[in-house]
């Protein structure tokens, strides 16, 4: 077990790197609910059943009959979501900590792999429920996929295995959800962690005072500490609240307010205010181009210009915004309205 | 043995190295191979149900039975059949062009409302309030003796309403 544990981590670290607020804990949370994920949605796989009608009332099935059924979907549930959020934090606090340049340049990208993963996941598994929310989520989200130029509309079909969400669509997000994207996230996730030792680390700031602490037990103790805070977190927030189930998915009546999964509803907002080209192509690349290239300009010099963070400050916050919008300010219709 | 001399000298790369460059050579059109066939047999997978599907034909009732200049909801086809002053028949997709919302016909304002984006339609499927990028998708009509058949297997992507996307019975005309 200690041999395992001194594979992934080295024997002594800095007592810098020790700091809480120099990560916020995040990369550690994140595998962490990555880890849960795993665990959770094993068990809900056991009772699952993946075919339009059977998907929905085996989730009935799980929350009313199984033992803390409930509760396993609403941590996987709401794991789920948490984990987008701390992925991006967690991204936020990599760029302003500048740890994105040579030698961590391989761990950025295998981090921007991971954030396209969890994205992934999410949203083949906002489908399985297979209840209204679900089905006209993904309709819209799977819609916007085909105002792409080209690609577009064949890859639309793809996704959905025909020309709209049927129970190929769930078969095939169900096999992703299952089998593709664990598979892929352990492979990536490995990667990550083997990038960080062999960069050396944690970047500190200064490397005058080298003082060096043993991992067992300062690192230890800490880590385990807060992975039991936010297993807390997560364990009392889905006992407090519920997962959605809506109705079973009705491919011929549209609900009063459908909206794409929260994490895309700023591609939704933008496309009230501009045209599909721009909104759902130009943008979105233009924003990923950036988080690659990002690692290139300031190979030598080690700090990054103040214009880049500039640009990252302003995309983040346009998307924190248009999601604001989208998620509490738009009624039925997406008309605008006050939540309050 | 003169062949074992020329490989040990450094003029000749030897058979060995040229050897082990196939091998890898190799292993690289097997990887490609690989996956060329793992995508093929995805997207093969994936076509089954759109491309060779037979025709589902959807019977929408006798054609005496609609009356011109009304709307009748297909249960069977999820469709609407809308017939025009002239007598024309459409079948229109529910589909809604901009992100593919189910859309339901008012008939107290004889238009086709989407709940999610508030585009409206008219009763040819014609847009007559954005974000809709353009018309209701249509499906092909035939007529057998007085039954009307709409195949909602293939609809039609259309920009715009015109006369010609019209189906006349032969008895009426």
């Amino acid at each position: 077990m200690s041999n395992f544990f001194f594979h992934l981590r080295p024997r002594k670290v800095p007592a810098q790197a020790l700091r809480f607020t120099l990560t916020y804990g995040l990369g550690g949370a994140a595998a962490l609910m990555i880890f849960l994920q795993f665990l959770t949605g094993l068990l809900l796989n056991f009772a699952y059943e993946p075919v339009p009608v059977h998907s929905y009332l085996s989730v009935q099935h799980i929350q009313s009959e199984l033992f803390f059924g409930q509760l396993i979907r609403n941590l996987h549930h709401w794991t789920g979501h948490f984990l987008v959020v701390v992925v991006c934090l967690h991204l936020l606090r990599v760029f302003f900590s500048g740890a994105y340049f040579k030698p961590r340049r391989r761990t950025w990208y295998s981090g921007l792999l991971l954030l396209l993963l969890v994205l992934l996941a999410n949203f083949t598994g906002y489908l399985l429920p297979w209840d209204q929310l679900a089905f006209w989520a993904v309709t819209i989200a799977s819609s916007m996929l085909a105002y792409i130029p080209v690609l577009g509309i064949p890859l639309q079909e793809l996704t959905l295995g025909g020309t709209e969400v049927s129970g190929a669509t769930l078969h095939l997000f169900h096999s992703f959800h299952t089998v593709l994207l664990p598979f892929v996230f352990f492979v990536s996730l490995s990667y990550h962690f083997w990038r960080i030792r062999k960069s050396g680390g944690l970047k500190i700031e200064s490397q005058d005072t080298q003082e060096m602490l043993p991992v067992v037990p300062e690192l230890l103790v800490r880590e385990l500490s807060f992975a039991a805070v936010v297993t807390c977190f997560l364990l009392f927030f889905a006992m407090f609240f519920d997962a959605p189930l809506t109705a079973m998915a009705n491919p011929s009546l549209t609900p009063e307010t459908v909206k794409a999964p929260w994490y895309f509803l700023w591609l939704q907002e933008l496309l009230q205010h501009m045209p599909p080209l721009l909104a759902l192509c130009v943008l979105p690349l233009s924003f990923t181009l950036f988080l690659l290239l990002l690692p290139f300009p300031g190979q030598k010099k080690e700090k990054m210009p103040r214009l880049v963070q500039l640009i990252l400050i302003c995309f983040f916050l346009a998307i924190v915004a248009l999601t604001i919008t989208g998620v509490w300010f738009r009624g039925a219709g997406m008309k605008f309205i006050l939540p309050w | 043995m003169i062949i074992e001399k020329k490989a040990r000298s450094p003029r000749y790369p030897g058979r060995r190295s040229f050897l082990s460059k196939i091998w890898i050579g190799l292993g690289f059109v097997a990887l490609a191979e690989l996956i060329f066939g793992g995508i093929s047999f995805f997207v093969s997978s994936r076509k089954q149900d759109t491309e060779n599907s037979p025709p589902l034909i959807v019977n929408a009732g006798s054609i005496t039975s609609i009356l011109p200049g009304t709307m009748t909801f297909i249960h069977a086809g999820n469709c609407y059949l809308s017939r025009l002053k002239d007598g024309g028949f459409l079948a229109i997709s529910r589909k809604c062009t901009h992100l593919g919302c189910a859309v339901p016909w008012v008939a107290e304002r004889n238009q086709f409302e989407c709940p999610c984006h508030a585009s409206i339609f008219d009763n040819t499927g014609n847009v007559i309030k954005s974000p809709a990028p353009r018309a209701l998708d249509l499906y092909p009509i035939s007529f057998e003796h007085d039954m009307i058949r709409i195949d909602i297997s293939k609809p039609i992507k259309r920009a715009g309403f015109a006369p010609e996307q019209l189906a006349y019975s032969q008895e009426l005309s």
